[in-house]
């Protein structure tokens, strides 16, 4: 019975041509969406590649003058010498920390058009790395990216409501609903059927794209978790509709006009996509507002100003102790400059950490507010899902950031005692070299469920109430 | 009878329950926008005040030291925010707040606080531009999709037009009453903007802000006239009023949602712009170009010891180090302004780019206006970078210029207070409104053009408005 109820719906949306038309016009934003995330997950890629290239090309040029200089073939003024450490560490020598885009990148460009994918680390205080940013039109990153994202989460549910909301109350004001329950079979079977059909369609499209985006963006499938990851992505598709289908039957279930459902569903549309996720970003921004990072900047100042006076001193008492140095070769003070400069810039941090930490705080609680007030929109739980298995989103980078702060130590240790020693560097590949340790695919599996949960129970809720309601649906009148 | 129809329809308005519940939350939301931004404004305004302030006294207080020391210190430059920035936060979100103007470099903008936001960022936030140009035309929509159509069906409209009213009173009557009825939500938010606009206690940057806000105003009672009669005519030529409301909300999503980033899109496919590696690369390697700083500064000293009518550099009356830094500093800024002038023309057009697609959709054309009235957009921001590069600029000549004319060679030469002093400190002043209003001018025309053609195409359904 369920199968004749299947092919029945088929046969009748299949003949309403309008639906074909919004399928079409679907598959068309699909389409750009997909060709959008394709095109900028290429740019992503052609910059780290430029970002290597120019690291090579210039450690190539390094070694090569520095060979230049140990054989005593070429002469260079101490201000650029490669072989001095603090030289290299800090303006010559910086290595780039990159954050590679994800398998399923193509599929939501969430915030990597807004965090940058790569920092230039070297011996420079930890603020002056992380605050580069990405060359972006501050016009299109207000507009934000026509992607996949944006089409699953905006336009998906539209159709949904735009298939399902007279689904039953069409039939009912044709008066075809009561034939059909004439026949042995349960209104909560024939919506089942309805609904099945209808999400059948409509994800089997979606999903259908989504992996011709995945495969034409030129991902391996079965590198990096990807496959698990299309799978998540397949589930996080199914748990938004789910949600979206079960509203509608909820919705049918109360028994009125085709013209009240559509009025209520495209309120509730309006809603759960437009209106709470910006008044929350509001309410979020006004009653936890992050603290000045111009504060910050003043402060940082402020520090670094302290610190260099208490600089100047160290470096008059170093030429007390050492009154031999003082007045000798530019090669001697630049070395020692170094010295002092890594003094001042430990004693700097030091007096900034505080400061920093309690921005960092403020922030970090400012976004854990935010984990939690998601539940209460599917569309922000959908935006978290897609940006976190398409590796865009604010985790990801967070988890990058805290290697790159790695990183910046472990090359700090390394020239902090070649400095202090005054030693030359004279072999570049002993520097070291970063390496992006992924996410582990569990973290981000157990991020996404929980998700997909907080998408799943309000549409068993709803659905299960929705279809309990219709046993006492009028059929007639 | 125009004033009649207009009664009849207000009336009829608020006497809906929907009108009423739809008033309410409108004037809630836009209530909660304008005291979110206000808030934001004030809170924002007051910090970048004191720190540019803080930033003018440290500079002063630097000890005793080489001019070029001081240089390389440099000052911190803090984009002022703009009063009406709390009506319309434009891009303020996604651009720095802070730039080091120090020797040497031309550095970006740090700090966007879009950065600091979670992806929720991404949403929007409920501004008052929001509430202004995304929830008032939806609000327009729903009072106006079944003025004709509804009427229709209820078989009233057979019966008016058995009357002989005439379709241009007909049309302006119906416009009449859906503006009454928006004008009881704009007229309590509007009074509450203003309020909130002298209350703020910091003096805004700029002196004209209370014509921009005007203008402001202006530009949107443009687009919602022109929603007005748009959603009057659909309304009039549709079959039904649930086809009406169908094609009203298809457009309104299509307008407000999809336009702003498919324009977006295109416009950055259309001019596209560096990556930041690449763009760092091309600047390095023009800044670095010893050939050409070399030739600069053989050309300079060969200047100066005609005018000296010395031998070697180190005989001029003044100190060479002097000249050669400040010839450095010019190198650097004319590539500064080649690389900077490319990439912020490439922004320009692709903003044009999105502008222009108001044709199509008017929203873009609004947003374009209200954002360059506010001075939130990108044209503002790029005036206010040239005006601390400028800025930036002077100060070295002037600290250059004082090592030139005082440093003597073999001798520590340091400055004090006197010479920090002479560096003035940052005073910007925002661009007029007639500044803004012609680089916004192609957005006006364009919403202009809307509006006339929705008036007549309302005028012409009107005049072919069938009974049944």
């Amino acid at each position: 019975m369920f199968a004749r109820i299947l092919r029945h719906e088929w046969r009748a949306l299949r003949a309403d041509s309008t639906l074909w038309v919004i399928a079409l016009v679907f598959a068309a934003g699909i389409g750009f969406g997909v060709w959008n995330g394709v095109r900028w997950m290429a740019f992503q890629r052609d910059a780290i590649a430029a970002a290597r290239g120019e690291e090579a090309e210039r450690y190539a040029r390094l070694q090569t003058q520095i060979d230049g200089l140990v054989r005593g073939a070429a002469k260079t003024s101490p201000f650029a010498d490669p072989r001095s450490p603090g030289n290299l560490g800090g303006r010559l020598g910086p290595r780039y920390a990159v954050l590679p885009p994800g398998p399923l990148a193509a599929t939501a460009i969430g915030q990597s058009d807004l965090l940058p994918a790569y920092f230039r680390v070297s011996t420079d205080a930890r603020e002056n790395i992380v605050s580069g940013t990405e060359i972006e039109n501050p016009h299109r990153l207000l507009a934000g990216r026509f992607d996949l994202a944006f089409v699953l989460i905006y336009i998906y549910p539209l159709l949904i409501l735009a298939v399902t909301y007279n689904m039953l109350s069409a039939e009912k004001e044709e008066g075809t609903l009561a034939l059909a329950l004439s026949q042995p079979v349960s209104l909560a079977a024939l919506v089942t059927g309805k609904v099945t059909l209808r999400a059948a369609v409509l994800g089997g499209l979606v999903i259908a794209c989504a992996c011709l985006a995945v495969a034409v963006s030129g991902t391996d499938l079965a590198r990096g978790g990807a496959g698990t990851r299309l799978l998540l992505w397949a589930c996080a598709v199914a748990a938004y509709g789910a949600f979206w289908f079960s509203l509608a039957v909820f919705v049918a279930s109360r028994g009125r006009g085709s013209a009240t459902n559509a009025t209520l569903l495209a309120c509730l549309w309006l809603l759960f996509v437009v209106l709470l996720p910006s008044s929350l970003n509001m309410t979020i921004t006004t009653m936890f507002p992050v603290p000045s990072r111009v504060e910050l900047v003043q402060a940082t100042r402020v520090a670094s100003d302290e610190a260099n006076e208490a600089g100047s001193a160290l470096l008059a008492r170093y030429y007390e102790d050492h009154p031999d140095l003082a007045g000798g070769d530019v090669a001697q003070a630049v070395s020692d400059a170094n010295v002092v400069r890594l003094a001042v810039a430990d004693e700097v941090e030091r007096r900034v950490r505080p400061v920093v930490r309690r921005y960092e705080d403020q922030l970090a609680r400012q976004q854990d507010s935010v984990t939690w007030l998601r539940f209460l929109s599917p569309a922000m739980l959908m935006q978290d899902a897609l940006n976190d298995l398409a590796g865009a989103g604010t985790a990801r980078h967070r988890h990058f950031l805290a290697q790159v702060d790695a990183f910046h130590d472990r090359w700090r240790r390394h020239f902090t005692p070649l400095i202090v020693r005054k030693a030359q560097i004279t072999d570049l590949s002993a520097l070291p070299l970063f390496a992006y340790d992924e996410e582990p695919l569990s973290a981000v599996a157990g991020r996404v469920a929980l998700t997909l949960a907080g998408l799943a129970f309000p549409a068993a809720l709803l659905g299960a109430a929705g279809l309990r309601r219709l046993r006492r649906f009028p059929v007639v009148g | 009878m125009i004033s009649r129809i207009a009664r009849k329809e207000l009336v009829e308005m608020l006497r809906d329950g929907r009108f009423r519940v739809l008033a309410a939350a409108v004037l809630v939301a836009s209530l909660a926008s304008f005291a979110a931004g206000w808030r934001q404004y004030t809170d924002l305004a007051a910090q970048h005040a004191t720190a540019q302030e803080a930033t003018r006294a440290q500079w002063l207080a630097q000890p005793r030291k080489n001019p070029h020391a001081a240089a390389h210190y440099g000052v911190y430059a803090f984009k002022p925010k703009s009063a009406l920035a709390m009506v319309d936060t434009g891009i303020d979100p996604y651009v720095g707040v802070a730039t080091w103007l120090e020797a040497h470099k031309q550095n970006e903008f740090k700090y966007r606080p879009a950065q600091d936001r979670t992806a929720l960022q991404r949403f929007g936030d409920m501004t008052g531009a929001e509430v202004l140009q995304v929830i008032l035309p939806l609000f327009i929509v729903l009072m106006a999709f079944s003025a004709f159509a509804g009427e229709r069906e209820q078989g009233t409209l057979r019966q008016l037009l058995s009357l002989g009213v005439r379709p241009t009173h007909l049309a302006l009557g119906k416009a009449a009453g859906v503006g009454a009825a928006l004008a009881l939500v704009l007229v309590p938010a509007t009074a509450l903007g203003v309020a909130a606009f002298t209350l703020s206690s910091q003096g805004s940057l700029m002196a004209d802000d209370p014509s921009r806000g005007v203008a402001l105003g202006l530009v949107h009672l443009v687009y919602y006239a022109a929603t007005i009669a748009f959603a009057l005519a659909v309304s009039a030529r549709a079959r039904s009023s649930r086809l009406a409301l169908v094609v009203l909300l298809s457009l309104w999503f299509a307008n407000s949602l999809v336009a702003p980033r498919v324009a977006a899109d295109l416009a950055a496919w259309l001019h596209p712009t560096p990556s930041a590696v690449e763009f760092q690369k091309a600047l390095e390697q023009e800044l670095g170009d010893e050939a050409a700083m070399q030739e600069r500064l053989a050309r300079r000293s060969a200047e100066l010891l005609r005018r000296y009518k010395v031998d070697s550099v180190d005989a001029l009356p003044i100190a060479w180090s002097g000249i050669s830094l400040q010839e450095g500093e010019e190198h650097g800024n004319e590539v500064f302004d080649k690389h900077f002038g490319r990439l912020f023309d490439q922004y320009a057009r692709q903003n044009d780019v999105v502008q222009r697609g108001g044709v199509v959709a008017p929203m873009l054309a609004l947003r374009a206006a209200s954002m360059g009235l506010a001075g939130t957009d990108f044209a503002h921001h790029r005036d206010f970078v040239a005006a601390a590069e400028a800025y930036r600029r002077n100060m070295q000549r002037v600290l250059n210029g004082d090592i030139t004319a005082n440093q003597r060679k073999g001798q520590v030469y340091l400055a004090g207070r006197e010479l920090w002093e002479k560096v003035p400190p940052l005073d910007y002043e925002a661009p007029s409104l007639g500044w803004a209003l012609q680089a916004v001018r192609p957005s006006l025309l364009i919403m202009l053009a809307w509006c006339v053609a929705a008036a007549a195409w309302l005028v012409r359904a009107t005049r072919r408005l069938a009974a049944d």
